[in-house]
């Protein structure tokens, strides 16, 4: 857009046409004081604080040319009476008075009108402190009030808006920033104006009150204390919290948070500014979710199992027990028989550390950050390989976008991933949503493509038919493997047939592919729904992207949406049973998850290691198998049911209590601070790996029994690749084998230089990758928002390049054989994926309350069929087993889908999952 | 030399017969000035209910961080003082304390007042913490005036003072 030359209080700027006033007159360091207008949302002009004087030069009636004084000067024609400058786009030559008498006058009567009802009860309201109206009132306003005090109207004190929300309407100005933010951002229009005059007020319209994901950012914007949270109601003023910064583990997306504390104890979650991740939002399940850090059923102290009982015990006393019952299994059976199972919300050293162990000290492979339920889809390779290229950065991207999202349901998922793709595309992004089933987002999708249920791979395939049609294959740039084979099973059928079978017609097959070929750039986003439709959808939907010429490029390629705060970081350390870190391919499959149980029942696997996960809880099978297993330690935050079966509990810090990196969907690695020593005795993850690791070394060095695999000493690390070469110097062991970290930055650094892809990923480089965005708070402290601080010292974190970009690896484009289904029964299972399920981390928080007691949905027409009514308990059976489920009959489900809720405590879902997708049938159970 | 002996002998020997300055302290206790800054109290409305409503302006206000306060929500049915909000916790830090009464002063409702107790020794360091429940005064003592000074001021009480007086 061509830039204006605006004149504002004497200071002449050059602004891109289409800027407010306000906007404009921060640029030239000049402050309007607002109270509704807010940068992320349309203004709507209606607190009348951006009041300002606004001249422009006088034109010529005829020959529409600026009329020049004596001195050769445009002569400024000011408009009669004062606009707002948040509703007003500055245009060439503009002159803008801020500081006029009229002004004044204007912003101390506007701040006089807003006061008259205002309680003034800033000494127990939770905004004071924070609060633009006391800033603006100090710093505008009038210091008297012509209004007498006892006239000020009284509404009952707070009223909850929802359990989360509690709205003060004596406190409110009536700004509509609540209001906007749901229905032009979250694109939940659940708040709304009711009455008028002085009862005017905000009220939720929805049921349940305040039904939104993002209810917590209305308090983060409201100038006032109208909106408070419920979980911070009272808890601390404002200005004697410390504010940590730390990254949110609760979804994929790595939201930046501050952690406020106030003596080393949680009082609130606020959001941390950072545009190429969450802007200055976060959902609520990152706000209200961060409980458990307090929460009294926190391991404070090592455990052993003792005559059948966990007794407490030191940490020497735990970690010599560990290495000598590992070292004891090595010894009689290998290091094949122990496993090991780490939490994908681990931090990145964490992880790194746990498979260095195996991998180096036990020599054993079989690690996994899964818990072997059937209903676990693959492992993701394809969000690396094909992942968003360098420099991308999702807050740029707008037209000339297109976006996919397939089988994904991100409000679910990944929630923060809604406002940006809303926000993508408000810019101009094209929207394409494919679901089997009506998501929220297709509320913001340009194109809604609904395919029938299980026919994902079809669709894809008609899909990339379409698109080798509208542009052929020379596109394809990046190195790869089975063109010819897809080809042939493009061809093999014809678009309406393929069309026929997907449910979407031919015609809005080709108008997708067209959208996705003239793209500039594409993103897809796909989440559980697609991935438990098999590896072959999301292999498709990398041919796809490589088909349009996008793979490897900046702000193109495949976002993962993968359960757990940091799978993707999980996936490129390689806690898995088939790679290394950074995806180098095992020559041997060894055992994962899904055998795992079955191996430790018959006796191939004698020690397991579980790091912050919980199989026993939901999977008989583990709970058996650990009950059977010589040897099992675990390590977590609470005392799970699967630490209920060890030998050896050991308590592990929490997110909050150290310091560490994650790598987001994007594979955006972000660094999160330590915000409070450990609670008890509780150590950070890589802590505790690392204990074990140097007594197993020492043991060995002093016995000289099994082979430790000789290692230079600290300033060798990194002689011996992560791909297995024997690259090493002439010295002698080193005493602690490698394990001589003494901060997490330390084993960041051997990642850095040891991790394919995380080179140079060290904290000196995180910390230095700048200061995101301009929101923070402003010098002059009252510009667009004085009040909350987003600031975000700890950079925007580094964006690791995709694999296919780095040149190491390459695509196959050949169709994997899709295994055939002799099933017959009629519905198809899905486990939906929640926000608000049964997380252990979720506990304390008043998210709790929102967890849905197990259900099964079920479309109309089936329920219909067999007179099945809502709240009706109905018995899902399959070829493994037989759950009973209370029924929901949802309209807008598609026939023969059956959505049970993934992950709820005490469903029991394994029990009917034959695979990440399930045939059942359904039976009305007749009490 | 005899002479300033004598002279000497003379001043000890008037002073027997004067009224001595001082006091037998403990017995005797010599009345402070009305603006004197002891021992803090923390007052209550003349309904019983607590003045303190937690806001933690004194502790902002407080140049020796002597004060600490943890605040909580009222419950409705049974409330500690008007408006939602009390201070759970109160606890001042005697030995931390320099009474220079900006705690007073910081006072929305007029809460804390420095009284004139200023008997104040420990044993230990931990008892110079007065807690809550040592500065907050009986129910049926210590409410409704408005400390002195601000008599003297002719100050109003700020707004969520004046809600309940």
């Amino acid at each position: 857009m061509p830039d204006v030359t605006v004149t504002i209080d004497g200071v002449t700027i050059q602004v891109p046409s289409g800027t407010n006033v306000v906007d404009a007159a921060r640029m030239a360091g000049v402050a309007v004081p607002v109270f509704c207008y807010h940068p992320r949302m349309q203004p709507v002009g209606m607190c009348r604080m951006c009041l300002v004087q606004i001249g422009t030069p006088r034109l010529d009636p005829a020959t529409r040319q600026p009329v020049l004084d004596d001195a050769g000067r445009p002569v400024i024609q000011m408009m009669p009476k004062l606009q707002t400058g948040c509703t007003t786009p500055v245009s060439e030559g503009m002159v803008v008075n801020t500081v006029a008498d009229e002004v004044k006058f204007a912003q101390r009567g506007v701040l006089e009108f807003l006061l008259t009802s205002h309680p003034l009860d800033c000494p127990v309201c939770d905004k004071g402190g924070e609060c633009p109206l006391q800033n603006l009132t100090m710093q505008w306003g009038p210091g008297m009030s012509r209004f007498d005090y006892n006239d000020k109207v009284h509404f009952e004190k707070p009223v909850p808006l929802g359990d989360l929300i509690y709205l003060d309407r004596e406190r409110c100005i009536l700004c509509s920033r609540c209001v906007r933010f749901q229905d032009e951002l979250a694109d939940d229009p659940v708040l709304g104006f009711d009455n008028r005059g002085r009862n005017w007020m905000i009220i939720s319209k929805s049921d349940p009150p305040f039904d939104s994901k993002f209810s917590g950012n209305t308090t983060d914007i409201c100038p006032v204390g109208a909106l408070t949270s419920s979980d911070f109601r009272f808890r601390a003023r404002v200005w004697e919290l410390d504010s940590r910064p730390v990254v949110c583990t609760l979804c994929p997306v790595g939201c930046n948070l501050s952690l406020d504390m106030r003596y080393n104890q949680l009082m609130r979650v606020m959001p941390r500014e950072n545009g190429a991740v969450n802007d200055i939002w976060i959902c609520d399940k990152g706000r209200y979710g961060h409980r458990f850090v307090d929460h009294e059923s926190r391991l404070t102290t090592p455990m052993l199992r003792r005559d059948g009982q966990l007794v407490p015990a030191s940490w020497d006393e735990a970690l010599a027990l560990v290495a000598e019952k590992l070292a004891a299994v090595r010894q009689a059976h290998g290091g094949s028989a122990i496993a090991g199972l780490a939490a994908p919300r681990l931090s990145n050293e964490d992880l790194y550390a746990f498979q260095k162990l195996f991998r180096e000290v036990l020599e054993s492979n079989n690690l996994d950050q899964r818990i072997g339920a059937p209903g676990e889809p693959a492992l993701d390779d394809l969000g690396a390989l094909l992942g968003p290229g360098t420099g991308s950065d999702l807050a740029q991207l707008g037209a000339g976008t297109t976006v996919l999202v397939l089988g994904a349901d991100p409000e679910e998922e990944a929630p923060l991933y809604v406002l940006r793709l809303r926000a993508m595309a408000r810019r101009g992004a094209r929207l394409l949503v494919a679901n089997l089933r009506p998501t929220k987002l297709d509320r913001s999708a340009s194109t809604r493509l609904r395919y029938r249920a299980g026919a994902e791979l079809a669709f894809l395939r008609g899909l990339l038919r379409a698109l080798s049609d509208e542009v052929g294959t020379d596109r394809l740039t990046v190195k790869s493997s089975g063109l010819d084979q897809l080809r042939r099973a493009l061809f093999a059928t014809s678009l309406d047939d393929t069309a026929a079978a997907c449910g979407v017609s031919a015609a809005d097959l080709k108008a997708a592919a067209a959208t996705i070929a003239s793209a500039e750039h594409l993103l897809i986003f796909y989440g559980a729904e697609a991935r438990s439709a098999g590896p072959a959808v999301v292999e498709t939907l990398g041919a796809l992207l490589a088909l349009a010429g996008k793979a490897g490029q900046s702000n193109s390629g495949l976002i993962a949406l993968l359960p757990g705060g940091n799978s993707r970081g999980a996936l490129d350390m390689g806690v898995r049973p088939d790679a290394r870190p950074g995806y180098a391919p095992l020559a041997q499959p060894t055992i994962g998850a899904r055998d795992l149980w079955n191996a430790v029942q018959g006796g191939r696997v004698r020690a397991v290691w579980v790091a912050g996960l919980d199989p026993a809880a939901s999977l008989p099978a583990a709970r058996a198998a650990l009950d059977a297993a010589e040897f099992v330690v675990v390590q977590d935050l609470f005392l799970t049911e699967t630490a209920r079966l060890a030998d050896v509990v050991l308590p592990a810090a929490s997110v909050a209590e150290r310091d560490g990196t994650y790598t987001n969907a994007e594979r955006r690695v972000q660094r999160s601070r330590q915000a409070r020593p450990p609670i008890g005795e509780s150590r950070p993850d890589w802590q505790i790996v690392q204990g074990v690791a140097q007594r197993l070394v020492q043991a060995w060095v002093a016995t000289g029994a099994p082979a430790v695999p000789a290692k230079g000493p600290k300033d060798g690390k990194g002689a011996r690749g992560a791909r297995g070469g024997v690259e090493v110097g002439a010295v002698a062991v080193a005493e602690n084998g490698g394990w001589d970290y003494l901060t997490a930055a330390d084993v960041a650094a051997e990642i850095a230089e040891r991790v394919p892809g995380y080179a140079g990923v060290t904290y000196p480089a995180l910390a230095a990758t700048g200061k995101p965005g301009s929101w923070g708070r402003q010098v002059n402290e009252a510009i667009y928002y004085d009040g909350t601080n987003y600031e975000n010292t700890e950079g925007v974190g580094i964006k690791l390049p995709s694999l296919i970009e780095s040149g190491r690896a390459s695509l196959n484009l050949a169709p994997l054989p899709v295994p055939a289904t002799a099933d017959d029964r009629p519905l198809l299972l899905i486990a939906q994926p929640l926000a608000y399920d049964g997380d252990p981390l979720l506990r304390g928080s008043r998210l709790e309350a929102h967890v849905p007691e197990p259900y099964v949905a079920l479309s109309r027409a089936d329920a219909e069929r067999q007179n099945i009514r809502p709240g009706d308990i109905v018995r899902l059976a399959s070829s493994a087993g037989e759950l009973a489920l209370p029924a929901r009959v949802v309209d807008d489900l598609p026939q023969g889908v059956a959505l049970v809720p993934a992950n709820l405590a005490g469903v029991g879902l394994a029990t009917v999952q034959t695979g990440p997708r399930t045939r059942v049938s359904l039976v009305k159970v007749v009490v | 030399m005899l002479g300033e002996l004598l002279k000497g002998l003379g001043t000890t020997l008037r002073y027997m017969f004067r009224q001595p300055v001082t006091v037998q302290y403990p017995e005797v206790k010599r009345p402070v000035r009305e603006r004197f800054r002891g021992r803090h109290e923390l007052k209550r409305f003349a309904d019983g209910k607590e003045r303190c409503i937690g806001c933690s302006l004194c502790a902002a206000a407080c140049p020796a961080d002597a004060i600490l306060v943890v605040p909580a929500e009222n419950d409705p049915a049974n409330p500690k003082s008007h408006g939602e909000r009390y201070a759970a916790t109160y606890e001042i830090n005697m030995l931390r304390c320099i009474f220079c009464g900006y705690c007073e002063d910081a006072c929305p409702t007029n809460a804390i007042v420095l009284e004139h107790q200023y008997e104040l020794s420990f044993y230990d360091r931990r008892s110079s913490i007065y807690t809550k429940e040592m500065l907050l005064v009986p129910e049926d003592q210590g409410h409704g005036d408005p400390p002195p000074i601000l008599q003297q001021l002719s100050r109003r009480p700020s707004p969520p003072a004046q809600i309940d007086l």
